[in-house]
């Protein structure tokens, strides 16, 4: 009887106005998704390849004397594109793409004998966002395509399925066969899924075709998986929504009542909720100012000069081996200005994060959001990805330093104290010695946090479909 | 009878349940988001008020002419009205470096220090937007089933049996459902008001008052178009469940997808043009000839052991050189600072050299300056100010969207606003350079020491920036307003020609 149920209610959808509307939007959308990243991901890895062979050449010129990496630091570090990017672009606008590990900006100069501070790590402040005067948007990218058309889809397939059965006394009918209501109410969510699923794969499969066979992205197999888990999420998704519609549709004996109301609270759950909540966490957690932070790092200066008294100037520093006070104590400074600067910038970045993770765990509320955050994690975009890149860079930077400290070590004409130029080591480097950022896409991390997005999914999933069914159970017919 | 017509339809539509939701929902949303971004506001305006401090304390501490360089910094106070349209004015950077070796454009904004550039991630809301979207649904709503509906009812033969001409028809239910319509509206942009007036820190102005009149007249215009288009869809449709899928189809493409597409496809398409290259290439020679001349006037007038022109005096004291070179935003300029606090007996003698030298590079650095400041302005215009001008004119095909930049306008938080602060912060670069001039400061010793005195800032001129006054930006906004207008003539003498040749 089920079957009977499905195979009638999928006749009706497959001959509805509505399906044809789905199959339309869906395949526009997935093929403006397809060319819009047909050579992105190509043009995105050479420019990756480009910047990385540059900033291993300037690394290059400076090998001549090991003094100069001090100075210069590893250049800049970048994060590369993951071809999986036409899923979820992850607000790449918003993003930067690199961490600096370059040199610093002040030098203090004497009787003709000068000092310059080494080399640090520094993660860009501003976004590449900042003098963008394109009007806002969003994406056309899986996942909004996902969030925000299938949901309505859903929506549109559902709200009538009860209301419409019940002002046309059609349910009477149905329910005076030999079938319950929840194998009724399952059979009526099974017929709509497979209906939907028919175009959005149809879609899907187009857009993965285009890009597939026009060779702008080459899938492995760990990516097929987790394209398959984005298929899975998608699934489930639609499901919440026509679990909503069936729950709606049936607590209501309008058809026309119902889209009103599944209407309203699919724009406001879907459309402006993300944004409310959004603006509104920011103001939870406000994070520190550049200027504090500066006003920080001017400490170390202090308590060299009152340390030292203000008998410290630059001719005190001289190549005698071992090294003289003067040259110990100016390195000993330089390093902790580094060192101090590095820790304040983490330190504000890191707060940054935790208000973005802050706001991210409250946007949740709305499953659009925790979609397209795990789509995002299995793609290897976004924010949680930002915040892997930046872990791999700090990991390179003390390994950076250590590499320094050691070849310094290895120089017995050097007095070891790294820092102003008479007490670093002069020799010219191996470049093939440097130890070289190599940006990994690790999907350990990504699958526990598409894991949690998926529960929680699943969980209003739960709550909605048991929610439908117990109404209908209670539906006067 | 027509009167008749519209207390009959006001009262059915007052009487209905999506009358009610329509109420609730857009009061709600309205003063739950006013609460929000008034803090939003409060917190920016902390910001920006903090940021003035100390970009006035930094320049006090400039001992020296020169060492002020990088350290006048001005700021773009956020604008109230960004409440109602958020437009350009919460995203862009809001601060900007003014120096003699650069000529400031939005390539060279900041943003500032307490803002977390990475809550960008967040698409920020606004009041405009909840009209955008939950208005031209209500809308549509309302008007899906109005005629579809009566003639499913039958009631429409009805009501023609009276003597009423059919226009007349339209036009009562028009009237009607726009008065329901309008209601919600103005009570919560009244709410609104009252929210603003409980916070302290938000002072308007008449003419901010008269922009935010201006915003409600704009989503009454707006909101009548989506009221048109459902109605012509009502005429056109016999079924309401038919009328209300079109509609619904119409709205996700109008509202929701049609925009995103045409910001993509504009993004993907344009490619970043290589005029970029090209105008940085003509920067980078520009600073060469800068180098070549000051090398060129080195030479004429010898230094012994200093032929760069970095170290003419011999002293103990600080020294800095800036010289960014970013192609993306053709970010290039050579800067110096220098302060000496004390200058050695031996190169006393070499002052008056160094003040010819000083007088000479710096003029020739602000020449510079100006000649690649057009540059880069005329590249920021082909790069980005046509795209963005393009992908605009493309969403004006959205009545939505034209109701954005219509209110963003009259908000006055669209680009031409941002546009008047790039101006302005230009200007006051002039009047630091003429404030130099007057001051004889590239001739003077105080330009690079210290040790007879330091710079005394307090006269230095302050910067102010006042927003366009509302005639310019209604202007700005008026092509919008005109087209919604005509949008609304041309629906509704297209369905009065439609139904009156209808069978009932």
């Amino acid at each position: 009887m089920i079957w009977h149920i499905i195979k009638r209610e999928l006749y009706d959808h497959l001959n509805s106005l509505r399906f044809a509307f789905t199959t339309v939007l869906l395949i526009i959308l997935m093929l403006i998704n397809a060319v819009g990243y047909l050579d992105a991901h190509k043009t995105r890895s050479q420019a990756y390849q480009q910047k990385v062979s540059a900033s291993l050449d300037k690394m290059r010129s400076n090998t001549d004397n090991l003094y100069n990496l001090v100075i210069e630091g590893p250049g800049n570090l970048y994060k590369k594109p993951s071809s999986l990017s036409f899923c979820a672009s992850g607000g790449e606008a918003f993003i930067p793409e690199s961490a600096q590990g370059g040199r610093a900006t002040w030098s203090i100069s004497s009787g003709g004998s000068s000092l310059r501070g080494i080399w640090r790590m520094s993660y860009p402040q501003s976004n590449p966002n900042l003098w963008d005067i394109m009007p806002d948007s969003t994406d056309v990218d899986w996942g909004n395509i996902i969030s925000i058309v299938l949901s309505l889809v859903a929506i549109l397939f559902t709200f009538d399925a009860i209301s419409s059965e019940k002002e046309h006394g059609t349910l009477r009918l149905t329910l005076s066969n030999s079938i319950s209501r929840g194998a009724l109410l399952v059979s009526k969510f099974f017929a709509a899924l497979i209906t939907i699923s028919i175009p959005f794969l149809i879609a899907a499969l187009l857009n993965l075709f285009l890009l597939y066979t026009s060779g702008s992205i080459s899938l492995e197999g760990s990516e097929w998986g987790r394209l398959g888990i984005i298929v899975f999420i998608a699934f489930l998704y639609l499901s919440i929504f026509l679990a909503l519609g069936l729950l709606i549709s049936s607590r209501v004996n309008h058809s026309s009542t119902s889209l009103t109301i599944l209407l309203l609270i699919w724009t406001v759950w879907i459309v402006l909720i993300p944004s409310t909540l959004g603006s509104l966490t920011s103001g939870l957690q406000p994070t520190r100012t550049r200027e504090e932070f500066d006003a920080q790092r001017m400490d170390p200066w202090e308590k060299l000069r009152s340390e030292n008294g203000a008998g410290l100037n630059i001719p005190m520093l001289s190549q005698e081996i071992p090294a003289t006070k003067g040259t110990v104590s100016w390195a000993e400074y330089l390093t902790e200005e580094a060192t101090v600067h590095e820790e304040l910038n983490e330190e504000h970045v890191n707060a940054q994060i935790a208000q973005v993770q802050l706001a991210r765990s409250i946007i949740r509320v709305s499953p659009a959001s925790s979609v397209r955050y795990g789509i995002e994690s299995l793609a290897g975009t976004g924010f949680t990805r930002h915040v892997q890149f930046l872990e791999q860079v700090r990991r390179y930077a003390d390994e950076f330093r250590v590499f320094l400290i050691e070849t310094d070590r290895a120089d017995p004409e050097s007095p070891h104290a790294i820092g102003p130029k008479e007490g670093t080591s002069q020799k010219p480097v191996s470049f093939a010695s440097i130890p070289k950022f190599e940006d990994h896409i690790s999907f350990s991390g990504a699958y526990t946090a598409a894991a949690t997005d998926i529960l929680l999914l699943l969980l209003f999933f739960v709550v909605l479909f048991a929610g439908a069914f117990l109404s209908f159970l209670r539906v006067d017919v | 009878m027509f009167l008749v017509l519209i207390r009959r339809e006001l009262l059915a539509n007052l009487m209905t349940f999506r009358f009610v939701v329509a109420m609730v929902v857009t009061l709600s949303l309205v003063v739950a988001n006013t609460v929000v971004l008034i803090a939003d506001y409060e917190r920016r305006l902390a910001s920006y008020n903090t940021a003035v401090q100390q970009h006035a304390q930094k320049v006090s501490e400039a001992e020296t002419y020169s060492e002020v360089e990088g350290k006048i910094r001005v700021d773009r106070p956020p604008n109230p009205l960004s409440i109602f349209n958020a437009g350009l004015d919460r995203r862009l950077g809001n601060s900007i470096h003014v120096r003699h070796t650069l000529v400031p454009t939005l390539w060279d904004t900041q943003s500032h220090s307490a803002d977390n550039p990475f809550l960008n991630l967040f698409s920020s809301v606004d009041l405009v937007l909840i009209f955008q979207v939950i208005l031209s649904l209500l809308a549509l709503l309302f008007a899906h089933d109005a005629i579809a509906g009566e003639r499913e009812a039958g009631t429409l033969q009805l009501t023609m049996t009276n003597p009423v001409s059919r226009p007349m028809i339209l036009l009562a239910k028009y009237i009607s459902a726009m008065a329901c319509l309008i209601l919600p509206v103005i009570m919560s942009l009244l709410l609104a008001l009252i929210l603003f007036s409980l916070s302290e820190s938000i002072l308007l102005s008449a003419d901010d008052r008269l922009r935010i009149g201006g915003v409600l007249l704009i989503s009454i215009i707006y909101l009548s178009v989506f009221y048109l288009i459902g109605l012509l869809i009502s005429t056109l449709t016999r079924r309401t469940a038919t009328a209300l899928m079109v509609a619904m189809v119409i709205w996700s493409t109008l509202v929701l997808i049609y925009p995103s597409l045409i910001v993509f496809a504009v993004n993907r398409i344009w490619q970043t043009p290589t005029q970029l290259e090209a105008a940085y290439g003509e920067i980078e020679q520009t600073w060469e000839r800068f180098e070549r001349e000051r090398m060129d006037f080195l030479e004429r007038d010898p230094v012994e052991d200093d032929n760069t022109g970095y170290d003419i005096l011999k002293g103990s004291g600080s020294r800095g050189g800036f010289e960014p070179s970013d192609s993306t935003t053709l970010k290039y300029f050579k800067a110096e600072s220098r302060n000496l606090t004390q200058v050695n007996d031996d190169s006393e003698s070499l002052v008056p050299h160094a003040k010819a030298y000083y007088q000479f590079a710096e003029s020739l650095r602000i020449r510079a300056a100006e000649r690649t400041g057009q540059v880069r302005q005329k590249a920021l215009e082909q790069v980005y100010v046509r795209k963005a001008n393009l992908a605009k004119n493309l969403m004006r095909l959205s009545p939505a969207l034209m109701y954005d930049f219509a209110t963003e306008a009259w908000a006055g938080t669209d680009f031409h606003s941002i546009e008047d602060f790039i101006i302005s912060v230009q200007q006051y670069r002039q009047t630091v350079i003429n404030y130099f001039h007057d001051k004889a400061a590239f001739s003077s010793r105080q330009w690079f020491a210290s040790d007879q005195g330091e710079v005394d800032w307090s006269d230095l001129p302050q910067f102010s920036y006042h927003r366009a006054d509302v005639a310019t930006d209604v202007k700005h906004a008026s092509g919008d307003i005109a087209c919604l207008l005509l949008i609304n003539v041309v629906l509704f003498m297209i369905t009065v020609l439609i139904f009156v040749r209808q069978e009932v």
